[in-house]
């Protein structure tokens, strides 16, 4: 499976709902070791929103320095982005990922801070 | 990375769209070896979450990501190319050494296949008279 299999996919709650597109994957190392790597990264869970623009600038992470006026206006398109955890995922299809919770079940996202 | 990010456990959390693709790749000797296009997750075990296994490099793997109509014709286009390998220019995540601004690797860009593209192009280039 590649990232891009799962990056931009539509995301449906149990009940069929749109909760938004993926924009990210979040990944934790604390995967087995990897060669000279160390320890490996391995999928948390899914970042999902309505609005994609300015999530790879990085205006939606707390501590990223930039135009007051950029980040309260990505602060602000990206407040109903949803963190979904790996475990919720009941299918993954071509063009959309169905979950087994409900939408109203899923928490903010926590921005990184840098 | 200098500016890590810990979760409540004191683990490394990281963004795979934002903090891998589309990053610089660096050989052992800092020469630069094209960019990460793609990323490779395994499933360990049925029912384990996704682990990151490799990189994925070279405009084939680019043209995959695109889910554009131009990127497929892209993709089958170098499947047409005999001359160049269509299978993804993989770089294992056990030859990285750290994941920063860059990705710095542990081997030389002379032995990963993401400089296919390249020595396939200098070959042709080398006939042209004059070159």
């Amino acid at each position: 499976m590649r990232a891009s299999d799962i990056l931009g996919l539509v995301v449906r709650d149990a009940d069929g709902q749109e909760v938004g597109q993926v924009h990210d994957i979040r990944l934790v190392r604390d995967a087995p070791i990897q060669g000279t790597f160390g320890l490996g990264y391995r999928v948390t869970g899914l970042v999902v929103g309505a609005a994609g623009i300015g999530v790879r600038l990085g205006f939606d992470r707390g501590a990223v320095r930039g135009p007051w006026i950029l980040k309260r206006l990505f602060a602000w398109l990206h407040s109903d982005s949803r963190f979904v955890p790996w475990e919720q995922i009941d299918a993954l299809a071509d063009d959309e990922l169905r979950l087994k919770a409900k939408m109203e079940a899923l928490e903010p996202v926590r921005p990184l801070p840098r | 990375m200098s500016d890590a990010t810990l979760d409540d456990n004191g683990k490394l959390v990281i963004e795979l769209g934002f903090d891998l693709l589309d990053r610089q790749i660096t050989d052992k000797d800092g020469l630069m070896s094209g960019k990460v296009d793609d990323v490779e997750l395994t499933v360990p075990r049925q029912g384990d979450p996704p682990v990151v296994t490799a990189l994925l490099a070279g405009p084939g793997v680019l043209a995959h990501r695109s889910h554009t109509a131009f990127g497929r014709w892209i993709e089958s286009f170098r499947l047409r190319l005999n001359a160049i390998d269509p299978s993804p220019a993989r770089i294992s995540f056990g030859v990285v050494r750290r994941v920063g601004a860059a990705i710095e690797i542990t081997v030389s860009r002379d032995e990963l296949d993401v400089m296919s593209s390249e020595r396939w192009a200098g070959r042709i280039v080398t006939r042209i008279p004059g070159s």
